[in-house]
């Protein structure tokens, strides 16, 4: 063994308050060095030290977390957060896959007609699509499970939407930096993509989590051919303007907040009277 | 009895049908069967008293909780064990992990002492073996056991199992029995079947739904009663009958009104079941 436990920390692992990462380090390491553990038997009561090897032994026993809750963890985002972020549909790797051909696809489209277009219309669906995805009765094989826990709904919407939109818009925004030549107007996808996603959200209670994400891709996509067939392909089309973003912002914004007011329609399922 | 669920005037439409029409119902400790025929609004009882779903009207109490308000939702899913007509599991997970994922999910947010837990549930449904094992590899009765494990996480004190048999060989479903009777030791439980003999077996209560609205509740003795005197023995299948069938010895079982000097047979609960179910119908067209 290169190193040891320190013993500041195998005093709080005795106590039972070391957390993670550093507990699954500690269970690992004397799980395999004798020395650790001799110092640990020395130096605290035998009753802190069983229930010590009680945990241990069950630590042990515990299935390894995966890669991405692992990673989750060192990124400092609870245990129990990360395992919720696991269950993401969306976060599986075939989705993911999925996302990053498509941007690839759409880059080298730009590369090869000399224009970003169809990259700038693309990555604003993806999170949008990416959140349906992730939440709702049809999609979500746990839903009807999640929905009567004590967690609320909400929360739940959130801590999935934060984990689509930071690996969707981190994907779009490494494609971006296949675009140099476009300057910052290759960015000009992601206020187009927050208004759409909280747009979709907010209407989810309403419109239901399928309709709603389709309607309001469906508004996007008229809104740029209508665009293209007023401007025929003169200038950036308007979204993607200093006008069309500052709209995107507004749009964004006036979403959000209708979805905290809309949030409690998120702690049940649609039902009743239709 | 103590009543630990108190349901009163549930009422649920979709479009112009009603799901639930008029529904009260209380419960004690125990098990608790609900049988009815596909439609009759059985899982909707369970999604409403589950707080998955909102009635339009009406009102209840779970444990002294009322999920009409927000706070009193909360009280109510703490107090939970909910195992859905279609369990759904993210398949990569294993049973440890899946199980892990509702604790969280139930607020049980010391690693520690939730791991402690999902072992201690697992190692009751009997799937402390195969924890690590992933859910897509399992068999059918084991996955059903993997959602009564998430519905047990947490030692909820009321139950709600939507048809968890469904599915399942007799072994399977005998090793069900012997878990939702442990379970219901010190817990409300309601069960919901198609499974007459599970009712028989296990459950000091039933209720009968059909058409939305609560068309029985008695013991399992009691609905059983309902078919004295309307059961015979024949050679041949009585026209007479509502229902009829040749059993294994050769003779025909009739349900329904018996001829005068019939040859009449002990009633089980599944034809005091029937009879309830026909008399309800008649009730209905008349």
């Amino acid at each position: 063994m290169s190193w040891h436990v320190a013993e500041d920390e195998l005093r709080a692992y005795a106590r039972g308050d070391l957390a993670p990462p550093l507990l699954w380090s500690a269970d690992t390491h004397l799980a395999g060095c004798a020395r650790c553990r001799a110092v640990l038997a020395e130096a605290w009561d035998p009753g802190a030290l069983r229930t010590s090897w009680e945990r241990l032994d069950a630590e042990l026993d515990a299935p390894r977390p995966g890669l991405f809750e692992r990673l989750l963890t060192r990124l400092g985002v609870a245990d129990h957060t990360a395992r919720l972020l696991a269950a993401t549909p969306v976060l599986r790797r075939s989705w993911l896959a999925a996302v990053s051909l498509l941007l690839v696809m759409s880059v080298l489209t730009a590369h090869g007609v000399h224009s970003d277009r169809l990259f700038l219309a693309l990555a604003p669906l993806l999170p949008l699509a990416g959140v349906a995805l992730s939440y709702g009765p049809a999609l979500d094989p746990t839903y009807e499970i999640a929905v009567v826990s004590p967690v609320h709904g909400f929360r739940l919407l959130m801590i999935r939407t934060i984990a689509v939109l930071a690996a969707v818009l981190g994907l779009s925004g490494l494609a971006t930096l296949a675009l140099p030549g476009y300057g910052l107007g290759a960015l000009g996808w992601l206020l187009p993509a927050l208004a759409l996603t909280a747009t979709g959200l907010a209407l989810t209670p309403r419109c239901g989590p399928v309709l709603a994400p389709s309607l309001v891709g469906g508004a996007w996509v008229a809104l740029l051919l209508t665009a293209h067939a007023y401007q025929g392909g003169a200038g950036a089309p308007v979204p993607f303007t200093a006008v069309g973003q500052a709209v995107a912002a507004g749009v964004a914004a006036l979403a959000a907040g209708l979805l905290f007011a809309v949030r409690d329609r998120f702690d049940q399922s649609p039902g009743g009277s239709v | 009895m103590t009543v630990t669920v108190s349901a009163c005037g549930l009422t649920l439409r979709y479009g112009a049908a009603r799901a639930l029409d008029d529904v009260s119902v209380r419960l004690g400790r125990g098990v608790t069967g609900l049988l009815g025929p596909n439609g009759a609004g059985k899982t909707t009882l369970l999604r409403v008293l589950a707080t998955a779903v909102p009635a339009d009207t009406g009102a209840f109490t779970v444990l002294g909780h009322d999920p009409g308000t927000a706070r009193g939702r909360q009280e109510v899913r703490r107090a939970l064990g909910y195992l859905p007509q279609t369990p759904g599991f993210h398949p990569d997970f294993t049973p440890f992990e899946f199980v892990d994922y509702v604790a969280i999910l139930k607020e049980l947010t010391d690693r520690a002492a939730r791991h402690r837990e999902v072992r201690r549930v697992l190692e009751q449904v009997g799937l402390g073996e195969v924890r690590g094992k992933r859910i897509k590899k399992l068999s059918g009765g084991m996955r059903q056991r993997v959602a009564l494990a998430a519905a047990l996480v947490g030692d909820p004190g009321f139950l709600v199992l939507d048809e968890p048999t469904v599915g399942l060989d007799p072994e399977q479903r005998l090793r069900f029995r012997e878990l939702i009777a442990d379970a219901g030791e010190d817990r409300t439980v309601l069960l919901s079947t198609h499974q007459t003999e599970d009712v028989a077996m296990l459950c000091h209560r039933v209720l009968v739904m059909a058409a939305g609205r609560i068309r029985f509740d008695g013991t399992p003795a009691e609905l059983a009663a309902r078919a004295d005197g309307r059961v015979w023995s024949s050679t041949a299948r009585d026209p007479g009958a509502k229902a009829g069938w040749r059993t294994g010895t050769g003779a025909f079982r009739n349900v329904g009104d018996p001829p005068e000097g019939a040859d009449l047979l002990e009633p089980t609960l599944e034809d005091g079941y029937l009879l309830t179910l026909d008399d309800d119908l008649a009730e209905v067209t008349a």
